[in-house]
């Protein structure tokens, strides 16, 4: 009896000691083996870069790279920051972060001599000078339009609000059941990018793309001044409204609604950005040569039209990383031109490397055309990251509702809404 | 041989509450400490007192949220129960085919709300929407957009979740109806009792444990809206619809993070006093 327990207990023993010591025999073999984060908040590329994580594990054998997609990005990385899990390398990329030292400093990788010089000045944090993010394309926003019915119409780019709106009024007159301006409020960013690229463009054509970088990063701009920007905008938007040139559900039709309705020829123009290109192309393909591509008209009188070009897709590494290194050769296998030329095909959007040539776009020659010819603006990246363009949407859903007793009252709300972010 | 099962049965609950504390109670009290502070979200937070409180009852859009959820609550809780009861008294009944009508009826509750929210945005859609469409087929054109008219869209939210959950209620009331012995009924027969006095005073005060339960989960349940609002006017026209619980995410992910933990406080202790108060109405009840 003894001696079965003596075994039993021996047997025990092995067992806890093979249980307890072979996870760090384990760990010890796999120590040379890097392991990357690499955080991603973009929906169009998931499979794109799981395709070119392979390609770099197969290339560099010693690292893998644990890719991680999230919808709902921008939220989901302030949870990993608060719980200490700071991804290697991320797509999430903020002023506040930049702030707080969450970024390694870039300024010094071998990319920038490959990248064109107006998206280093977008990617420079104005506080340090430095880089702390590297964007890799360069996007456009302005308005999309039927190229059919403005060739119909005899309509060409508005140079003057007074323009814009008789172009609208012409589209209604002879096409009483299209749409001149359609509006997929429900998803309230897309109205907040009514904000960002026509009353934020006005400032930026004002000071300069510098000069409202560093008002954007002080609060210094008067978005409530008397016959101010946000009055005028907000006087513009009520403007359309009012003479019925846009759609009766701008408010509660969505993001989807409005692709569908400019694919199918219900929409005569949208306000978008060009990623919305590729899916009006997958809705119907025949819009592929009907696209047409405009500036933004100024609400406020005596400024030009502008068109957003901005920096898109950008990458950060963080500054507490182990693997600082492992994670600059994946960039740097990431912005290879073969890669990279990919890309811009793959999100139809122009590459920011200088020697990468791609065939990114229907609507390429209109957006050189509009680079060249109109005012560029950029995002308002410095704003605070508590200041989305989902709030400010939802004050221009308040605005068409009737909520707001003038337009003053809106310009007052605007400029609430920006104090109390900062 | 004795064995002394009293001295280590109580250390048999340990597990549960090792992983109560661990993922109820200390989430709770790091949140108790975090809405005294201005936490942002990533860095590091500062003690400001009750700043966040007093905030609170200033800011004008989490009072409008408050009211909404306020009025949510009042217009869910009471339907769903009323629903929830005439479901399960039609379904105590015999006929054929009662099996697949319980099954139908419940399965709502099962879907997650959110994709329930979508299906019912899809239908309702103003101007697109299933429904639209179908009227616009009859002739019935210019059906107006519920959606802009917040008192509207919120009865609508109500309605879609009383067609969610009412299932849900329905279950526990027939549970409660099926536990009345059947001799309680052919008493109230051979005395002669009406179908209205048997349900007063046969059938109501037996079901009191249900109803007590009922009223409770749901006054928890609609003070704590979210996914619905979420699907179906995403807390629109502007914050008109918005529920607190929806107002306390936006925040914690708006740099705000120490305020809508105070702000989640805040609406711990809205729900708790209702639920309170129906606690102790129901136990002077059962009592009696």
């Amino acid at each position: 009896m003894k001696r079965r327990t003596t075994m039993v207990s021996l047997i025990a023993a092995v067992v806890l000691l093979a249980v307890t010591v072979l996870p760090v025999v384990a760990q010890g073999a796999g120590e040379k083996e890097i392991v990357l984060d690499y955080f991603s908040g973009r929906v169009e590329t998931v499979d794109w870069d799981a395709e070119k994580i392979a390609g770099f594990e197969a290339e560099n054998p010693g690292i893998t790279v644990e890719y991680e997609f999230q919808k709902d990005a921008s939220n989901v990385i302030k949870v990993k920051l608060a719980s200490g899990e700071v991804p290697d390398i991320t797509t999430v990329v903020n002023q506040d972060f930049i702030d707080q030292g969450i970024y390694m400093d870039l300024s010094d990788a071998a990319f920038w001599n490959r990248i064109l010089p107006s998206v280093k000045d977008l990617c420079t944090d104005l506080r340090t000078g430095k880089q702390y993010k590297v964007a890799t394309n360069v996007t456009m926003g302005g308005l999309f339009y039927n190229k059919a019915v403005f060739t119909e119409l005899g309509l060409s780019d508005a140079q003057t609000w007074e323009q814009f709106v008789a172009n609208l009024e012409a589209i209604k007159k002879a096409y009483p059941d299209k749409t001149p301006l359609f509006l997929g409020g429900k998803d309230s960013w897309t109205l907040g990018h009514f904000v960002e690229f026509w009353a934020h463009g006005i400032v930026k054509q004002q000071l300069g793309i510098p000069g409202s970088r560093q008002a954007f990063l002080d609060n210094t701009v008067e978005w409530d001044a008397p016959n101010g920007i946000m009055e005028n905008f907000a006087k513009a938007l009520l403007e359309l409204r009012d003479k019925g040139l846009l759609n009766s559900d701008a408010i509660t039709a969505t993001y989807d609604n409005q692709k569908e309705a400019f694919a199918s020829g219900e929409a005569v123009i949208i306000n978008q950005g060009m990623w919305v290109v590729g899916d009006i192309v997958k809705l119907n393909p025949a819009m592929a040569t009907n696209i047409g591509f405009g500036p933004f008209p100024s609400v406020v009188k005596g400024l030009s039209p502008m068109v957003l070009c901005a920096e898109d897709s950008v990458y950060a590494i963080s500054a507490t990383s182990e693997h600082q290194d492992a994670a600059l050769k994946f960039l740097e296998y990431m912005f290879s031109v073969e890669v990279q030329k990919e890309y811009s095909e793959a999100r139809s959007m122009p590459s920011a490397f200088i020697d990468v040539e791609s065939n990114w776009s229907p609507i390429k020659d209109d957006a050189k055309r509009l680079a060249s010819a109109y005012v560029n603006i950029n995002f308002s990246t410095e704003a605070p990251s508590g200041l989305s363009v989902d709030d400010t949407g939802r004050l221009i859903q308040k605005l068409l509702n009737g909520d707001y007793a003038s337009p003053k009252v809106f310009a007052t709300e605007y400029q609430k809404l920006w104090d109390n972010a900062y | 041989m004795h064995i002394d099962t009293g001295s280590w049965h109580r250390y048999m609950a340990l597990p549960a509450f090792l992983l109560f504390s661990l993922f109820f109670l200390f989430p709770l009290m790091q949140g108790a400490v975090l809405s005294f502070t201005d936490w942002d979200g990533f860095s590091t937070p500062s003690f400001i007192g009750f700043q966040n409180f007093v905030d609170f009852l200033h800011d004008a859009r989490a009072l409008q949220d408050v009211r909404t959820t306020v009025l949510f609550a009042l217009g869910s809780a009471p339907l769903l129960n009323l629903c929830g009861l005439a479901l399960a008294l039609l379904l105590n009944k015999k006929f054929r085919g009662k099996q697949v009508v319980r099954a139908l009826l419940y399965l709502p509750a099962v879907i997650s709300p959110m994709i329930m929210g979508s299906i019912w945005y899809l239908l309702l859609q103003p101007k697109r929407g299933l429904f639209a469409l179908l009227l616009q087929r009859v002739g019935v054109s210019g059906q107006g957009n519920w959606m802009l008219s917040s008192n509207l869209a919120l009865v609508i939210i109500v309605l879609v979740n009383v067609w969610q959950y009412a299932g849900m209620t329905m279950v526990i009331y027939l549970a409660g109806l099926q536990a009345i012995p059947l001799e309680h009924y052919e008493a109230a027969d051979i005395e002669g009792a009406s179908s209205s006095q048997t349900f007063r005073h046969i059938v109501f005060p037996q079901l009191i444990p249900s109803l007590k339960i009922n009223i409770i989960t749901n006054i928890i349940g609609s003070l704590s809206v979210f996914e619905a609002i979420l699907a179906l006017t995403d807390g629109g026209p502007g914050y008109d619809t918005e529920s607190l619980s929806i107002y306390i995410l936006r925040m914690c992910y708006g740099n705000k993070t120490g305020y809508s933990t105070a702000v989640a406080l805040m609406l711990f202790l809205i729900i708790l006093i209702p639920v309170f108060i129906s606690l102790r109405f129901f136990n002077k009840v059962e009592e009696r």
